[in-house]
């Protein structure tokens, strides 16, 4: 009973941080569903780790971001997403105009600091993968920043993204 | 890994991220002084990372609701290796249903789960859209048959609560009542699948018979039962795949408390007008015979 407790601890310590996902993933636009996902990724991810061998508890934080990210992806593809209220900051509304892959790559690693492996994991795919959005996030936030500097704008905003720096 | 000449943009980020070593991280370093237009970049990234931050910070700091926080400590999961779902009608005080039913329900509407109704006329509505989508593009892409294997929400606790609705204030609750017990078992059994008969008089509710109903997808059983104060609760079951209860927490009515869990192939509801307490005791005891 010792590791189930230790067990729950652990989702307990993460809960916040998920919340936090949940709600930047959804765009801060549904506090109430961003909960409901939460409670899903909980329930699924503990039920999930009890019945596989204990080492699979390594990955619990993958796992649980895992399962949030996927039932994100499958409620907003069922129904429209909400869109940030006005009174949210400018840059939740830049967030909602962002692919939900990419939106996804940019929170875990920069909100949630995993690593582009774990990053790769967690979305189902690999690391270069991961990358590429990663870096298509980044430059469409830029993009769309208010004040851009257009000197550092030029070059980056046309081609792959991939542009080899001398 | 020998330190490499060029830097590419992919180093930038890994350079911001925290992914490169210390020998990688100083050629980006090295490469930044002399490269003031990519310096510009790496800050700007920064500068986003941290309005990122600091635009969902106060989430972490505001209190988990109830509901997450109870969501996976259930002594029943860890018991019998399967989910449970704690159903309340008002997540954010999971706490007491007898101070609940003291108090005037009808005032006391929650506001959760207009958000949830109006949520599911969203997603209807974009169900009828793209059914109507469908029927005009033509057949290019026939919609795949939908296979359920496992009953999906809300199908399983509504139905249980509304068969509880039906039958167990009704003057003839059951079909069969608790002084035959053995042929209550066989039809069930035969019938539903499931034939025992959980004694719950440790929790202090009597079985007083059972009947079959039908399911969200087959053939269901429900056994009603007793308390001395005359409050009836049910313990409904039907086949369901799955060790997981439905992903949504399921919502009762006012009043109503539900456990769901799943064992032995079966999906089981035990509902009723039960304090959080009894209703947990009552489902651990069902669970405990039921997986025996």
């Amino acid at each position: 009973m010792g590791q189930a407790e230790d067990f729950d601890e652990t989702l307990e310590r993460l809960t916040p941080g998920l919340r936090r996902y949940a709600r930047a993933l959804l765009a801060g636009a549904a506090n109430d569903l961003a909960d409901e996902l939460v409670q899903t990724a909980l329930q699924t991810t503990a039920d999930e780790a009890r019945n596989d061998s204990p080492s699979a508890v390594l990955d619990l934080r993958v796992d649980l971001y895992a399962t949030l990210t996927h039932a994100a992806q499958r409620r907003l593809r069922a129904a429209a997403p909400h869109r940030p209220s006005l009174r949210q900051p400018a840059i939740m509304h830049r967030l909602a105009d962002l692919p939900f892959e990419e939106r996804e790559t940019l929170l875990l690693v920069v909100l949630e600091g995993f690593t582009y492996d774990e990053v790769a994991r967690i979305t189902r795919t690999d690391r270069p993968v991961a990358l590429m959005r990663l870096m298509r996030a980044r430059s469409a936030l830029t993009a769309l920043d208010r004040h851009p500097s257009p000197g550092a704008e030029a070059g980056r905003r046309t081609g792959p993204h991939l542009r080899v720096v001398k | 890994m020998s330190p490499r000449e060029h830097v590419d943009e992919s180093d930038l980020h890994a350079f911001v991220d925290g992914e490169l070593d210390a020998e990688n991280r100083r050629r980006i370093e090295d490469h930044l002084h002399s490269h003031a237009e990519d310096a510009a970049l790496v800050e700007g990234w920064r500068r986003q990372n941290a309005a990122l931050r600091a635009a969902f910070a106060q989430t972490v700091k505001e209190p988990v609701p109830a509901g997450l926080r109870t969501a996976s400590v259930t002594s029943l999961t860890r018991s019998f290796g399967s989910g449970v779902n704690w159903a309340r009608f008002s997540p954010s005080k999971g706490a007491s249903l007898r101070a609940m039913r003291r108090s005037d329900t009808s005032r006391r509407l929650p506001r959760r789960p207009a958000i949830v109704m109006s949520l599911l006329t969203l997603l209807a509505g974009a169900v009828v859209a793209s059914a109507a989508l469908l029927a005009f593009t033509g057949p290019a892409s026939p919609p795949a048959p939908v296979q359920r294997a496992v009953i999906e929400p809300p199908g399983l606790v509504a139905h249980a609560q509304l068969a509880y609705q039906t039958f167990a204030q009704d003057s003839r609750p059951v079909e069969i009542g608790a002084d035959r017990k053995a042929e209550l078992s066989t039809w069930l059994g035969e019938r539903a699948g499931f034939g025992r008969l959980p004694d719950l008089s440790a929790a202090g509710l009597e079985l007083i018979g059972g009947r079959l109903v039908p399911g969200v997808l087959s053939p269901a059983g429900l056994l009603i039962y007793q308390s001395s104060s005359n409050a009836r609760a049910a313990l409904y079951f039907e086949r369901a795949g799955g060790e997981h209860p439905s992903a949504a927490p399921p919502k009762t009515a006012p009043g109503l408390a539900a456990v769901e869990w799943r064992a032995v192939g079966f999906a089981f509801v035990l509902i009723g007008p039960l304090a959080a307490e009894a209703a947990r005791a009552a489902a651990e005891s069902a669970a405990a015979q039921a997986s025996r």
